[in-house]
This record gives structure tokens, sequence and C-alpha cells, in this order.
């Protein structure tokens, strides 16, 4: 029976959610692996693994639960060991590194926030920018339109201001946040945003943080700004 | 404030998996010992933005929507003031806005949507329009 790994904690933990139903159908009950200093957070594996929804919001759900309790370093979607064993030797093998991880976490929260453009204001702004634009949008609108090529000749200047846009919406987002946070990393590589980025945030500063959030919406209403959190600190566990 | 307690409870809480799918995925530890699961049909989905916005349909999409902008409003106006951008400014973000450079390009939230209501299936990307999902829930 091979062994799926949820997180790692320090043995002292005290509140993680065993018996807690995980990944799999029906969900496998979660237990503990205990080595040193050190317990993973596991539970059988099913025989078939895949992405599917219901795994993935069971391996969420099970460290969402287990970081109320303590610090936890999240794994990866889709970690699996041979047998128990095989967990052990990886604790004890990096054990001190896991334990400074651990360290450095406590009472920390990921915070993930991504932002886009609201089309209607950042096509506003960027003619209201630029003179030029906006007569090449205006002939095309007396003339019902413009032709086909003078639409892609306008089309890609705007885009073009558009990314431009999205460039320094991207830092003024990251500078605005950055000292609301401990440390930052940019989010994975995922379309339909200008900015996501995931922030560090001492539990005790989550409001803080919220609050600048909300500065920056008020700052620039053209942005749209989403928050997602308080999250395991996924980003941030190396 | 985008905060939604967990389901079982505690202050854990997150917003909802697919918006947090690309970190469960792409981040976190991992263990060379270990098996990795296969990840097919969902890494796919990570669409080059560029390759979107240097399209014609991003262009003419463009083009059609100035044609509609009123900007009697006037150049100097500050823009995005809340009868032009209504519902965004309304605490965050609700309702139907779309990144400009996004409308062709898929995200991996979109298609998840598309498999939550089948939960036997893999992600599958699809060729739709982006709609960016946000809720608002107090905690």
């Amino acid at each position: 029976m091979t062994t799926y790994v949820y997180g790692i904690a320090r043995r002292g933990h005290g509140r993680l959610p065993e018996q807690m139903g995980g990944i799999g159908d029906p969900p496998r009950p979660v237990r503990t692996v205990e080595q040193g200093e050190l317990v993973a957070l596991v539970s059988d594996a099913p025989e078939e693994l895949k992405p599917k929804r219901r795994d993935l919001l069971a391996h969420q759900n099970v460290l969402a639960e287990a970081g109320a309790g303590g610090p936890v370093l999240p794994m990866r979607f889709g970690g699996v060991s041979t047998d128990d064993e095989a967990v052990r030797a990886v604790l004890a093998e990096h054990e001190e590194r896991y334990l400074e991880r651990l360290q450095a976490l406590d009472g920390k929260v990921e915070y993930n926030v991504k932002a886009t453009h609201d089309e209607e204001a950042v096509l506003h702004q960027v003619l209201a920018d630029n003179a030029e634009l906006r007569a090449l949008s205006e002939a095309n609108r007396k003339s019902g339109g413009g032709t086909y090529e003078d639409k892609l000749r306008l089309g890609e200047r705007i885009a073009a201001a558009v990314q431009q846009r999205e460039r320094t919406d991207a830092a003024l987002v990251e500078q605005a946040l950055r000292d609301a946070a401990e440390e930052q990393c940019p989010g994975p590589q995922s379309t339909g945003w200008l900015a996501n980025i995931s922030f560090l945030v001492p539990r005790e500063s989550a409001d803080e943080f919220i609050a600048t959030v909300d500065r920056v919406r008020a700052q620039a209403p053209h942005l749209v700004v989403q928050v997602h959190g308080p999250l395991p600190p996924y980003s941030f566990t190396g | 404030m985008t905060v939604v307690p967990a389901q079982q409870g505690g202050s854990g809480g997150t917003s909802g998996l697919y918006d947090v799918l690309e970190l469960v995925l792409d981040r976190g530890l991992v263990i060379d010992a270990f098996v990795r699961v296969s990840l097919v049909g969902i890494e796919i989905l990570k669409i080059d933005i560029r390759v979107v916005v240097a399209s014609v349909d991003t262009y003419l999409r463009f083009a059609e929507a100035c044609n509609r902008l009123d900007l009697e409003a006037g150049p100097h106006r500050n823009p995005g003031l809340p009868d032009l951008v209504g519902d965004v400014t309304e605490s965050g973000a609700r309702g139907k806005t779309k990144g400009a450079l996004s409308g062709a390009a898929q995200t991996i939230s979109d298609a998840f949507k598309e498999a939550r209501d089948d939960g036997e299936r893999e992600t599958k990307p699809r060729a739709r329009r982006t709609t960016s999902r946000r809720k608002e829930e107090q905690e």
C-alpha cells in the first residue's frame, strides 16, 4: 500500500486533523507518520491517483485544517511514497531543513493576489492618455466603425498600449503590497492575469494586508484585484 | 474581502479550489524520492498570453470596444470613475469583468470550473472565453 503525503509538521503540532477524510473515493482517513522531531500527515494512496477535483480539494482541505492549528509545510499535490517507512527515511534525512522551514513559517500564512484590468476602464485610460489613438478611434467611429484594416491598425496599437499598462500596473500592485508582507514570490505562470503574486504574511498582520489591498483597489479602480487566503504557505516551502 | 472559511472550519480557509489550483499543483514541497502523479491534461492549459494578445481577434475586439466607448467624459477626466466602471469599485470586484488581454485565453481555473460538474472527469482544455470568477464573502 503506497502512502500519500499532504504535509510535514513538528511532532508537537498537537492539532493535526487525524481521521479527517483525505484523498480517494471513499476518502482515505488521514493519519500521521512520526520520525524524530517531525510528523508527516499522510493517508493510504488510492490505486490510481489522478489530479481530479475531489482529490485536489481533499489535499487543500487537509492542509488548511492542519495549518489552522500550527505551522505545516504543504506538499505539492500528488507526492506518493512507496510506504510509511520511506516517508520516515525522508523525514530523517531532511530533518534539519524541515525544522528550519517550519520555524520560519510559524504563524504565517500565504495570500495570493491576482490582478486583471477591467477592459472598459483600461481602454478608456489608454484612449484618454493618447491623443493619437483617440483620433484614430474617432475616425473609425465616424466612418461607421472603419474598414477591416482600420480596425486592425487601431486594435494593434490599443493592444500594445494595454500591454504597456499591464506592465506598469503589475509593478504598481507589487510595490503597493510588498511592504505589507514579509516575503513575496511570483505566482506560477498562468494566463489571464497582469499580476499573480503570493505574499507571506504573519497571521496577526492579515487584516493590515487586506486593508492595503483595499487601498490599491481604491487608488486604481481600473484594476480588478482578487485576494485568496489565508492559504497554506505553498509558495514558501523552499 | 475574498476569504471564505474552510469547509471544515478553522482559520485556514481558502477562496475555493479553482482560485488556488495552480498553487496546489505548482507550489509546495516536492520530495525527490516520491513518485509524482502525472498532471497531463492540466499543464497544457498554460497558454502563453502573448500568443493571445498578438492576435487579429484581440485587435478587432479592442477596435470594436473603443468604438462603443463613451469618451464624452473627455480625455482629462480621471479614468475609472464610478459611473464608468460601476461594479468594479464596489468593494473590490464583482460582476463580469474581464482582463482586457485574456479574452481568448483559457485560465486553469476556467477549465477547472467545467470539470467541477463532473468529479470523475479529468480537466480538459476547451476553447472558450475566460470569465473571472470571484467571491465576496465575509469571514
